[in-house]
């Protein structure tokens, strides 16, 4: 049998996981001493305008290069999608592989997942509830991942430094992709998958 | 705040807000939440000596992690290497403000915290000495957990390790191997971590 806390009066502490009472909307917890509510406040607002931000972010990210090489004088700029073709041509594929995942697959997937969540929790009789937790977990895991391009251009920003032989650069598209990874992971903290179970009025699965 | 709340017995599922009875678990046991299936507690084998020794090994890295040069090239007889420290500064130089704080956030500040907060905590909860700040540390320690990206940098470096390779001769420095021992020591304090028993017992000690 589901029997939920907030149904009597119970809220559970984000911090140390203690159940308090709940006398009003904000409770400070008996034992940690952290301020929370019985669900995140505005959670669905959040959520949505922390994931349209990162929408919008995505596409500078994906216009401007990420870095620019200088080679005997010559300068190559290249955006997240160039860098995977070019390990395509130079037959790379593990490095593109991972490359392509990190930077293209689980953003991308975070954003649609967060919003099928947002819908989900949106409409009167949510589906798949299991399933639905489940890929929440896989979202606030899967986050920092995404960071992986942006470590990447300044590590080879900093070692490749010889001068008119060799040298790389970072631009521009590197701000926007990690204000991107940024604003995903802000997004699925203010998500409370709990107000999908809500909907289910306590009963029998 | 000193009453004893009847719902010492229960506990809620952090993902579907079920109530289960608490269970006492001894060390090594795991309690599943009936709905939907998420681990609500595991009860972890000599949790704080082993939270200790490895918050002191990961500080002990954490110096050469991130002065001493990670990865190093050579083309033609010239020679360039960096640190992390060295590829914040770069991104600075270049003028990329927003991207080197969150480098220096998240592979700096927040491991830094993240293991002296649990090297205090052990600490003071081996030698019994329970202060109200530790609640601020372990605080904190939560807080920051999500924003830790040592593993992700550690992938960035084997992927330009892989970049690098097609353009010179590459060699690995003492940092690289700090930075690795570093991520190990970070990994394993979240395994060997058990914070449902230490936050039970700081309540044990300060609200009664």
């Amino acid at each position: 049998m589901y029997v939920s806390a907030k149904s009597i009066g119970l809220g559970i502490c984000p911090c140390c996981k203690k159940i308090n009472n709940m006398w009003s909307d904000k409770e400070q917890c008996e034992r940690c001493g952290a301020t929370f509510s019985i669900r995140k406040p505005y959670t669905l607002q959040y959520t949505l305008a922390w994931t349209l931000a990162a929408l919008i972010m995505f596409i500078p990210a994906n216009m401007l290069p990420m870095m620019v090489v200088y080679t005997m004088g010559n300068d190559t700029r290249s955006t997240i999608m160039e860098g995977v073709t070019i390990f395509m041509q130079s037959g790379m594929y593990p490095v593109a592989f991972v490359i392509f995942i990190a930077s293209f697959v689980i953003p991308v997937g975070k954003i649609l997942c967060l919003l099928i969540l947002v819908t989900q929790a949106r409409s009167a009789k949510p589906k798949n509830l299991k399933l639905m937790t489940k890929l929440y977990s896989i979202v606030e895991v899967l986050g920092p991942w995404s960071m992986l391009d942006v470590f990447v251009v300044a590590i080879m920003a900093a070692v490749v430094n010889l001068g008119f032989i060799s040298s790389v650069e970072a631009a521009g598209g590197i701000t926007f992709f990690g204000l991107t990874v940024i604003f995903t992971m802000f997004a699925s903290a203010s998500f409370d998958v709990r107000l999908l179970w809500d909907k289910t009025d306590n009963n029998f699965e | 705040m000193s009453s004893v709340s009847p719902y010492q017995d229960l506990i809620a599922c952090l993902h579907c807000d079920n109530l289960c009875k608490y269970q006492h678990l001894s060390p090594g046991q795991k309690a599943i939440c009936p709905n939907c299936g998420s681990v609500l507690l595991y009860r972890k084998v000599n949790s704080i000596e082993r939270t200790l020794a490895i918050a002191l090994a990961g500080l002990l890295f954490f110096i050469p992690a991130i002065t001493m040069p990670l990865v190093g090239i050579s083309v033609a007889g010239q020679y360039s290497d960096a640190s992390l420290l060295a590829c914040i500064s770069i991104l600075i130089d270049d003028g990329f403000p927003v991207s080197a704080t969150l480098l220096f956030m998240f592979t700096l500040i927040v491991p830094f915290i993240k293991l002296s907060a649990a090297g205090y905590l052990s600490i003071s909860l081996k030698y019994n000495k329970v202060t109200p700040n530790l609640l601020m540390f372990f605080r904190s320690y939560k807080v920051l957990d999500n924003w830790a990206m040592l593993h992700v940098f550690f992938l960035g470096v084997v992927v330009s390790l892989y970049k690098l390779l097609s353009l010179a001769q590459v060699s690995i420095g003492i940092g690289l191997v700090s930075f690795a021992l570093l991520l190990l020591c970070t990994t394993l304090i979240s395994v060997t971590m058990d914070e449902h028993f230490i936050w039970q017992t700081m309540e044990d000690k300060l609200v009664r």
